[in-house]
């Protein structure tokens, strides 16, 4: 399963270079991130090739992190290919409370990031419409 | 013909005051003996006024722990009406008043008015909040008293407000200092220049410390007199010592109180002219007599005689306070009863700061506190409920509207020894 970890941070000039810059340090690089600004305060989402340390060395130099499952979907890399996933998860019934992407490297695809409230049942669904999901090792070496 | 002084007894030399005194305080040991906090507390009767310095004091925490009725001295059958302060349970003071109580209350702060100029005539805008807190009955009481049209427009609703004054030519306000500026921002924003389309001619600052600056400057952007007044819930409110035309030091009404000032730490009493903690004693209340109260104010008793006439002392400003009492938008508040609030709620721990500060003049209440790793779980929800969980709870409590910031774990101070939680950002 991916996972991504999320840093609470204040509202202050800084704070995202020190934090990726104490990842960069780690050698942990960054796949994916994102911002929920709440004014004064935000949380920092990020998806890297390696979650585990990523928490350790942020949690370490005092953040405040927490580590969160998310599902991470392949998906073609051409208009409507985001279209077919979410059309596909609301007629199921799944609802999802965040969401980004990203294009792979190489090749035609690109990889839909979803948190979602109920993760277990929405991983099935997903894998069940032939979809094909990341596992965190496949994460790790792309 | 209108005279100068509402009551005679303003002028009555030092001597006849003070057999009146001693022949008052006696009379206040004897109802005072009847509650149960003072039965065993006081003589039957002393013969000098220097005997006073002998009994003991009374504090505010005598106060809280004779709560509700330790102190009452008539059956509550006589009383009419109470005041409490704004605690949490079992923190509350309350101070209750027979008929002849109100009745005295409305005359001291009718003599106040009076001496300020106030006649009949006026129309006097009370802007103060009316309820448990005494400003605003206090001045209510004693405008109707005096006889000037009383307006009690309570405080807030400033669109309001500034209607009312125009459109019944207020004469006279009573509005704390801050909100007076903060008002003054407004009156901009429509257009009026006070000064010219207003009839204001004189205000009661109270409630808040404030410097001789703010008193000049809201004369001037006003175009009036500010008079500068003392007092508190436990002798009343209002009407405790006010400022005569002078404008040096506010005369304590001696006919109705002791005046003592001591040294904080000993309790020794200190002469005229040293800076000390207030002591006063009433000498008219029935319903609870409260003899030698440490007020917890600072101040110092100016030597001499005032050029008005009135021989009853005067005070300085309230220079500040003995305790860590906090006074934010005219109410008072210990630092105790919003701490106490905050570490009731687990997620807030000990890991808060207290700031106060003004906004637009106005006080304002910012309350940081600590995410730590142990209760974030990368919820924004979650964090939004806490916000709202905090500032629901103080303000159920102790009607207080904090701000409320979260901020990075290990970002608060952390203090050896007592820890500092509380920071006042308030320029005197």
């Amino acid at each position: 399963m991916a996972s991504q970890v999320t840093v609470f941070v204040e509202n202050k000039p800084g704070r995202i270079a020190r934090i990726t810059r104490i990842l960069g340090n780690n050698n942990i690089n960054i796949r994916a991130i994102t911002i929920s600004d709440m004014g004064e305060y935000g949380l920092i989402n990020i998806l890297t090739n390696d979650p585990d340390s990523a928490s350790d060395v942020l949690s370490k130099e005092g953040f405040s992190v927490s580590r969160k499952y998310v599902i991470g979907v392949i998906m073609k890399d051409r208009p409507g290919g985001l279209a077919d996933i979410a059309e596909y998860l609301n007629k199921s019934t799944i609802n999802i409370s965040n969401a980004y992407g990203f294009i792979l490297k190489e090749g035609d695809k690109a990889v839909l990031i979803l948190e979602v409230d109920d993760f277990d049942r929405a991983e099935e669904v997903i894998r069940k419409g032939g979809f094909h999901t990341l596992t965190e090792g496949e994460l790790h070496n792309i | 013909m209108e005279g100068t002084y509402w009551d005679r007894v303003e002028t009555i030399q030092r001597d006849g005051l003070k057999k009146l005194q001693l022949k008052r305080l006696n009379k206040t040991f004897e109802r005072a003996k009847k509650s149960r906090f003072y039965r065993d507390r006081l003589p039957e009767t002393i013969n000098s006024l220097d005997a006073l310095k002998d009994i003991p004091f009374t504090t505010k925490s005598d106060l809280r722990s004779s709560f509700p009725n330790g102190m009452l001295s008539v059956p509550q059958e006589e009383i009419i009406r109470l005041h409490s302060s704004s605690g949490t349970t079992g923190r509350a003071t309350v101070i209750y008043h027979t008929r002849s109580d109100i009745d005295s209350w409305a005359d001291l702060v009718a003599r106040s008015m009076y001496m300020t100029g106030v006649r009949k005539s006026d129309v006097f805008q009370n802007m103060m909040g009316y309820g448990l807190f005494t400003g605003g009955l206090g001045l209510h009481y004693g405008s109707e008293r005096l006889g000037a049209l009383t307006i009690p427009a309570s405080s807030g609703n400033s669109i309001r407000q500034i209607r009312l004054m125009k459109e019944f030519n207020s004469t006279v306000i009573h509005i704390t200092p801050s909100y007076a500026l903060h008002l003054y921002i407004l009156f901009q924003e429509e257009c009026i220049d006070p000064v010219s389309d207003l009839h204001l001619r004189i205000a009661f600052l109270g409630a808040e410390p404030y410097s001789e600056e703010t008193r000049k400057r809201i004369e001037s952007l006003y175009g009036l007199d500010a008079f500068n007044s003392y007092g508190l819930s436990e002798m009343n409110g209002p009407g405790v010592a006010f400022e005569c035309p002078v404008k040096e030091g506010m005369h304590v009404w001696e006919d109705s109180y002791i005046l003592e000032v001591v040294d904080p730490e000993t309790g020794d009493l200190l002469s005229d002219g040293e800076e000390g903690e207030i002591v006063l004693t009433t000498l008219k209340r029935e319903g609870m007599p409260v003899i030698r109260y440490r007020t917890g104010d600072i101040a110092s008793v100016f030597p001499g005689e005032c050029p008005c006439g009135r021989t009853h002392r005067r005070i300085s400003r309230i220079k500040g306070r003995t305790d860590d009492m906090l006074i934010i938008k005219g109410v008072n508040l210990y630092p105790m009863q919003i701490e106490k609030i905050l570490m009731d709620i687990p997620e807030v721990g000990n890991n808060y700061l207290i700031e106060i500060e003004k906004i637009d003049y106005l006080d304002s209440i910012n309350i940081k506190v600590e995410v730590r790793p142990e209760i974030f779980h990368g919820d924004i929800i979650e964090l939004e409920n806490l916000k709202k969980r905090i500032v629901e709870d103080l303000k159920n409590e102790i009607l207080i509207h904090p701000r409320i910031t979260l901020v990075e774990p290990n970002s608060l101070p952390r203090s050896e020894g007592k820890a500092v939680r509380v920071v006042d950002n308030r320029s005197k």
